[in-house]
């Protein structure tokens, strides 16, 4: 009590002013040592990356060569302009559709005819940027652009609805619920080049490996699975090949992978997100006669929405940077079906020795990565329910 | 079925049969068991198979019929893991120590004391979360060389200051740390300023010593982070003064191959002072994600 009088009453004098002068220094030099490294490992490194992108840049500086190197991988600007006018058009159909004519009479009906119509040009142009780009770019760069995207589509959305559910059931009155907690956190501490090494023998392509023993018993043929650069889907008997036809099976243990190692990270913070909506709301459903799964379906899902959010944006970012237990399973008889972006430039950096294709082909993950946090944040944002 | 009746049944009294309940929760259970099997059948399958000869490795029994302890030691040796050990531990203490004194003080200064630009620094700090290492590995890898600035001592490749000194500060632990700094009341800092602490023994003095927890969830991440790094050692280390363990059993796994259970027990050696970290702290590791994670 004594103390705040005083500090109030010293507010407007000197020795205020003495004080604030000594916190401008002292927060200075708190910050310092954490600003220096950040700044020079973390922030001067991206400007760098930008200049080594625009020279011809083989272990040692070659000569300036302008946007040459992003040229590599588009083909020509005009391929981008069409890629990203389709995406621009994607977005302004979107935003249509939910938005415009809200004031008009069947306005809604109208919105959703026009911004249908804007979307699928949209989808058109963007498909003909693509197909441009795949012509004359990099190919490998787009195409670990697509094996990138199949493996966070194949992570994220199954790592955000397991960990959803397992922390549901968690948050119910369960006996045994740290060790529970503890066990599913595991994975996600643990080195991932360790266990990723055990992924390897599990999967391997032996007619008497973990895998292929399981699917025996269901009468299935041994697979070659981190060794088949074959899509899924044609193993299923879809007549598909390629990148085209979908994540190969060897993608396909990498994701298996993925997932196991990062749901438990999500149930534990989708566990303390529950831990924060009030419990009366629940207990009014439960009078109004809710079951159950109305309940999870009409509270827990809206009301945990911006950790869902958050956890989906985390994941996103994730598998865009995710190196190590690729890196570690891929096999070269799998070829390009499991090389992502981050795998690709590191590729380029460390065996190829180009470091100026390597570094524009990282500008330009970089870049998606912005975009997507952004689109995400848009998006997923307005959906979100900040209680 | 639980459904219907609750719906029928407008009135407060809302149990279901307590068989349909017992169901219920069987079910979830089972759920939550399948779970906990995925989850820990790799670590099982590691130590068992660490534990059988080569041809048990290759029949796929379930379990060794006699422990091979003696995999252990010639793996050890096969590897070379004393001194990626050693490597290890003790790049792991440095980059502790320096993320440790970084954070703190940052943390603090963001959390407690007023300065022009802390905003701005802090925005800077909290975007380089989201940079991916792809773009900052080749300029580091560079600057660590020596070829953008020169450096004491020419290069560091093959040095203890290339793995330690990049990962001596990190947004996450000043954010981590930050959030808890700025939860403590006012009135501890009035009442010490009127004794004539200054920032720093406020720090050492009041601060530290509550914040214990938040402190021990940094060194838990940081120490795992370090612990697990694989990509940034692969890069700046070529010979095997400074190797860390997961480079070495990366390469182990290259040249062992089909000894199936000698990288077993590399991989179990690897895990063990990660698991035995953890299952000492794990209320506090978890309960730091948690709050990290909810970021209000």
């Amino acid at each position: 009590m004594d103390a705040s009088n005083v500090s109030i009453n010293t507010k407007s004098s000197g020795a205020f002013k003495r004080q604030a002068f000594k916190d401008q220094i002292t927060g200075i030099l708190f910050t310092l040592p954490a600003l220096l490294i950040i700044l020079i490992f973390g922030i001067f490194p991206i400007g760098y990356s930008i200049y080594m992108s625009l020279f011809n840049w083989q272990v040692t500086k070659g000569a300036f060569i302008g946007d040459k190197n992003y040229l590599l991988i588009f083909g020509s600007w005009w391929n981008l302009l069409v890629l990203v006018a389709g995406i621009a058009l994607f977005v302004l159909g979107f935003y249509v559709w939910n938005k415009a004519f809200q004031s008009i009479k069947n306005g809604h009906r109208l919105a959703h005819i026009i911004g249908a119509l804007v979307l699928i040009l949209g989808g058109v142009i963007f498909v003909t940027g693509w197909g441009m780009m795949y012509e004359t770019g990099n190919k490998d760069f787009l195409n670990s652009l697509i094996v990138t995207v199949y493996y966070a589509l194949g992570t994220v959305p199954a790592e955000i609805i397991l960990g959803l559910v397992l922390a549901y059931i968690l948050y119910q009155d369960i006996i045994g619920k740290e060790a529970f907690r503890i066990i599913y956190f595991l994975p996600y501490i643990t080195p991932s080049i360790s266990t990723a090494v055990v992924f390897q023998i599990i999967f391997s392509s032996r007619e008497t490996s973990l895998a292929n023993r399981l699917i025996g018993l269901f009468g299935a043929d041994p697979l070659k699975w981190r060794f088949e650069p074959k899509p899924v889907l044609n193993l299923l008997g879809l007549d598909v090949s390629g990148l085209a036809g979908g994540p190969s099976l060897a993608l396909l243990t990498i994701i298996l992978y993925g997932i196991w190692s990062f749901v438990g990270y999500n149930t534990v913070i989708f566990l303390s997100g529950l831990g924060n909506i009030p419990k009366e709301i629940y207990e009014a459903a439960e009078i109004d006669g809710g079951s159950k799964w109305d309940r999870f379906w009409h509270i827990t899902v809206p009301m945990i929405s911006p950790v869902t959010f958050y956890l989906t944006l985390i994941g996103f970012i994730g598998t865009f940077k995710a190196f190590n237990h690729i890196y570690v399973m891929r096999t070269t008889s799998a070829q390009n079906t499991v090389v992502t972006t981050s795998l690709l430039v590191f590729d380029r950096f460390y065996k190829a020795n180009q470091y100026g294709v390597a570094t524009a082909q990282a500008i330009v993950l970089f870049a998606i990565i912005l975009g997507l946090t952004l689109a995400q944040n848009k998006i997923m944002g307005e959906r979100v329910f900040y209680g | 079925m639980d459904n219907t009746a609750a719906i029928n049944t407008t009135k407060v009294k809302k149990k279901s049969s307590p068989l349909s309940h017992f169901f219920g929760r069987a079910i979830l259970y089972l759920i939550l068991l399948v779970g906990a099997v995925i989850f820990i059948f790799p670590f099982f399958w590691m130590i068992s198979n660490s534990l059988m000869s080569l041809g048990e490795t290759i029949t796929r029994q379930l379990l060794p019929k006699v422990p091979q302890w003696i995999n252990y030691k010639e793996a050890w040796e096969q590897a070379n893991f004393s001194k990626y050990f050693v490597n290890s531990v003790l790049v792991t203490l440095g980059t502790l120590a320096g993320l440790l004194l970084t954070s703190i003080l940052a943390g603090y200064a963001f959390g407690r004391i007023d300065f022009k630009g802390k905003n701005f620094l802090f925005g800077i700090f909290l975007a380089t979360m989201m940079i991916p290492e792809s773009v900052t590995l080749i300029p580091n890898y560079l600057l660590i060389r020596g070829t953008i600035i020169p450096l004491p001592g020419g290069t560091w490749i093959n040095t203890y200051w290339a793995l330690t000194v990049p990962f001596m500060a990190n947004a996450f632990s000043i954010f981590l740390l930050r959030q808890f700094f700025a939860q403590i009341p006012k009135e501890l800092w009035d009442a010490a300023r009127i004794d004539g602490c200054d920032h720093m023994r406020f720090l050492i003095q009041v601060v530290m010593p509550i914040s214990k927890a938040p402190i021990m969830t940094v060194l838990l991440f940081g120490f795992t982070a370090s612990w697990n790094a694989f990509q940034w050692p692969l890069l700046v280390t070529t010979r095997d003064t400074w190797r860390p363990l997961m480079v070495g059993l990366y390469g182990f796994v290259q040249e062992a191959g089909p000894y199936t259970h000698w990288l077993m027990a590399g991989a179990v050696i690897t895990i063990i002072p990660i698991l035995v970290v953890y299952f000492l702290t794990q209320k506090q590791f978890t309960q730091g994600i948690a709050t990290t994670g909810l970021k209000g």
